[in-house]
């Protein structure tokens, strides 16, 4: 017989014996918690004064009524319930619509979690299935499937959204059974710098090291920080060594991000590595309309259609436009028309490369490849110095808008046809070489972050 | 049961109660309270469920007993009484009340209905003050406080750490924190723990605790209760199970204006043009670029409008921001200086208010979103 059944059984016989305000009073929500194999029963009661009171009138008829459904019970121990109350919400004072309350008390305090992060509004395309897959299996086996979960992609394609999603969940799921804990990288390291001048290492490897699942988001950051990637790689080993699931995302795979230790990154790699890539058209249509929904706007089917082919590699950057859009909408009072929707399109794509100059984005291409400014100037045909010198003149066209034969001039006095040829190159094999594609936006976003 | 007791302390017995067992409507009894004679002291024991407080007074007992009585109905009979020598007697089920002219048998229920008072797992480790310290210390942040939906949020946190005890309360739109440094308070406890204590207890212990220095109060934990002891009462409470946000990240850490002012002046500017803040209780604090003083603005669409000027000493960068008049005045009358800073960062962010040149209490707000 099940703990619940039993309870429920003994309950029966209780309410019948004592009057029903007692039975009310002390009875409410009351439990059988666990049953032991020594035959001990314990049961939760809702306060302190139940328990006493339990325990003083109602001990015999208790155990009898146990002993009868359950022959194997010979003792009852009684604790108090460690679950929040249910309080009836009176509240004294209203506050008023337009006073905002503090952000971050939203987030529960204990997993780290923000509430509003659901797999409710997480749309999935064929850009992000395998992940959405590998997460639900993660979910329904936590710390047996896929550990640990390793997700990658760009930045705004929702890699902190799912992470989140997959703790609510698990929560959810779970209730109290499972500890999550949510970190986003810099935590981490934050954390174990004020432990080390605190001299608490203790503490922070109790809290790390007790949970059941751990979520750490943005790994990138860890890379090339001592300390912080040996704490991880002990915290690592301790949780997967006892079946605890890990999930943690990056902005490139494990084998892709320099500087990170060579055991955390076959480590990382153990387990299921799923990547989010760029949402294609239909998925941008939906995820535009959700985002429309929860603001309670609407908007015309052409705009809706605009703005879902004009942005597209960047979801944090679709919603910036869109609040923008109904920002307008309803301050203005105005319906927007197409030519104020691309005009609030091209500013918002555009700012992000205003304070570039030309030589920077040579540097930043140079560095991303590992070659110096030097090889990209140089007339070398070498392959692996071409195609870094085809994204410089790409971008510098595609960012800055310089002529062709100014992106010669710079890039090593070259003719302003090969200029052309490199442009067109890079902008026809975008769209159908992935590899590629990760590489350019992977390069502007390190340009935007400048 | 046999006793003689002066009006007086019977009084002070039954104020210790207060109100709280007349709210509860499922079990009858707790509308009554326990009546204890022994040991040569009389106790008086209330309870709620949630909460329970006794209170001890002096009185000449002769016959050992007890009994559980319904409290409005003795109360009423007390304050009414005019004979300071008055004597008390059970007899079966029931209390009589006896002076030189008056007589009184009041029905009572026996002692062993009554719900058992708790007791504590704890009985060593304990933190002892002032009473007036720690009264004035939850005053403060009880400002800050009210009932909501969340549980976590509905009590005041006692943060103890070696050397110090922070209590904080927030309602989520503003949020109180007091430190209490151990000048203040004597402890034999050696690991810091957290607990959050229900905002009606405290309301309750704000009641009893007596304005006096000298008075010392007890105050001891454990996992799901807290008791607070003196001499004369003990009130124990269940505590709330929860975890208190985590404020540190709400504290602001760098401020873009900061405004030094006077206390008084603040708060007579503040009831003033809050005359024109009609229902929605805003009002607008202006810094001006480089000005020697603070505007405080308030109008209505229907009534006018007002502005008052406070000198202050002001860096940083000019703002405009919203805030509630109510909650700022809360938050600034409660402080025990003259000289008040003021934190402001930009009119979306929260704002802090704490006494100048003092770390021990502070007060966070957030404004209200102007256009």
């Amino acid at each position: 017989m099940d703990k619940e059944k039993l309870w429920q059984a003994v309950l029966a016989v209780l309410e019948i014996q004592i009057s029903k305000p007692n039975f009310l009073t002390w009875f409410k929500n009351s439990r059988l918690t666990d049953k032991t194999e020594e035959g001990e029963a314990i049961i939760a009661l809702a306060n302190n004064f139940a328990k006493e009171w339990v325990e003083n009138k109602y001990h015999k008829t208790i155990l009898e009524a146990l002993n009868s459904q359950d022959n194997s019970i010979r003792r009852v121990k009684y604790t108090v319930l460690s679950a929040p109350l249910d309080q009836k919400s009176t509240e004294t004072k209203k506050p008023q619509p337009s006073q905002p309350g503090f952000e971050e008390f939203k987030i529960d305090p204990e997993s780290n979690l923000h509430p509003k992060y659901t797999f409710k509004s997480y749309i999935v395309g064929s850009s992000n299935e395998l992940a959405y897959a590998a997460a639900m299996a993660v979910i329904k086996d936590v710390g047996k499937k896929y550990n640990p979960l390793f997700i990658y992609g760009g930045t705004g394609l929702g890699k902190t959204h799912l992470l989140q999603s997959i703790g609510n969940e698990i929560k959810n799921t779970y209730k109290n059974h499972l500890k999550v804990k949510y970190v986003p990288s810099e935590k981490f390291v934050n954390d174990i710098i004020s432990s080390i001048r605190n001299k608490r290492m203790d503490d922070m490897k109790e809290r790390y090291r007790t949970v059941d699942v751990l979520i750490v988001d943005d790994i990138q950051f860890i890379a090339g920080k001592e300390a912080s990637e040996m704490e991880f790689f002990n915290t690592f080993n301790a949780l997967y060594e006892n079946d605890k699931q890990i999930i943690l995302s990056s902005d490139r795979p494990p084998q892709a991000t320099p500087v990170l230790e060579e055991r955390l990154r076959s480590r990382f790699s153990g387990g299921m590595i799923a990547d989010i890539n760029y949402p294609d058209y239909e998925m941008r249509l939906a995820i535009i309309r959700m985002k429309l929904q929860e603001k309670n706007a609407s908007l015309p089917n052409d705009i809706v259609d605009l703005i879902a082919s004009k942005i597209q590699r960047n979801v944090r950057e679709l919603e910036g436009v869109l609040n923008k859009i109904v920002f307008y909408q309803e301050v203005k009072d105005m319906e927007p028309t197409i030519k104020m929707i691309e005009e609030i399109i091209n500013k918002t794509i555009k700012q992000s490369f205003k304070n570039i100059t030309p030589n920077q984005i040579v540097q930043i291409v140079a560095n991303f490849f590992e070659l110096s400014e030097k090889d990209i100037t140089e007339h070398s045909r070498r392959k692996e110095v071409v195609e870094p010198r085809q994204i410089s003149m790409f971008l510098l066209k595609d960012l800055l808008g310089m002529s062709y034969s100014d992106i010669g001039h710079k890039l090593g006095k070259r003719d302003h046809t090969t200029v052309i040829h490199a442009c067109e190159k890079i902008s026809k094999n975008l769209p159908v070489n992935q590899n590629l594609n990760n590489k350019v936006v992977l390069i502007k976003e390190i340009i935007n972050n400048k | 049961m046999e006793l003689v007791v002066l009006k007086s302390n019977l009084k002070e017995g039954l104020g210790y109660l207060g109100k709280i067992g007349s709210e509860n409507l499922t079990l009858p009894i707790l509308k009554n309270f326990l009546i204890e004679a022994n040991d040569g002291k009389l106790k008086f024991s209330a309870t709620n469920l949630e909460m329970a407080i006794s209170g001890f007074i002096p009185a000449k007992i002769t016959k050992e007993g007890s009994l559980t009585v319904p409290l409005n109905i003795v109360s009423s009979i007390i304050n009414n009484l005019q004979n300071e020598r008055i004597d008390l007697e059970v007899k079966g089920n029931n209390l009589i009340i006896k002076t030189e002219n008056y007589q009184a048998k009041i029905q009572g229920i026996k002692k062993e209905e009554f719900p058992i008072i708790p007791k504590l797992e704890n009985k060593d480790e304990f933190i002892e003050i002032d009473s007036q310290s720690i009264k004035n210390a939850l005053l403060q942040v009880m400002i800050a406080a009210q009932i909501s939906g969340r549980p976590e949020l509905n009590g005041v946190l006692f943060d103890f750490q070696i050397g110090i005890l922070k209590l904080a309360a927030t309602d989520s739109f503003r949020l109180a924190e007091k430190t209490i440094t151990d000048s203040k308070f004597k402890t034999n406890i050696e690991k810091k723990f957290k607990t959050i204590i229900p905002i009606k207890t405290i309301q309750e212990i704000i009641r009893i605790l007596p304005d006096k220095n000298n008075e010392k109060v007890k105050i001891f934990f454990d996992s799901n209760q807290v008791l607070f002891k003196t001499e004369k009462f003990e009130l124990i409470s269940r505590v709330i199970n929860g975890e208190f946000p985590d404020y540190q990240a709400i504290i602001p850490n760098k401020l873009s204006t900061e405004i030094n002012i006077n206390k008084e002046e603040l708060l007579n500017a503040l009831k003033l043009t809050s005359s024109f803040s009609d229902r929605t209780n805003e009002i607008k604090i202006i810094v001006k670029e480089g000005a020697k003083n603070m505007e405080i603005f308030s109008s209505s669409p229907t009534l006018g409008e007002n502005q008052y000027l406070i000198p202050a000493k002001i860096t940083g960068e000019p703002l405009e921001i919203i805030f509630n008049w109510r909650y700022l005045i809360e938050g600034v009358k409660n402080m025990e200086f003259d000289n008040i800073f003021i934190g402001l960062n930009g009119s979306g962010k929260p704002s802090i208010v704490k006494p100048n040149n003092n770390q021990n209490y502070f007060y966070i707000l957030m404004p209200i979103k102007g256009e």
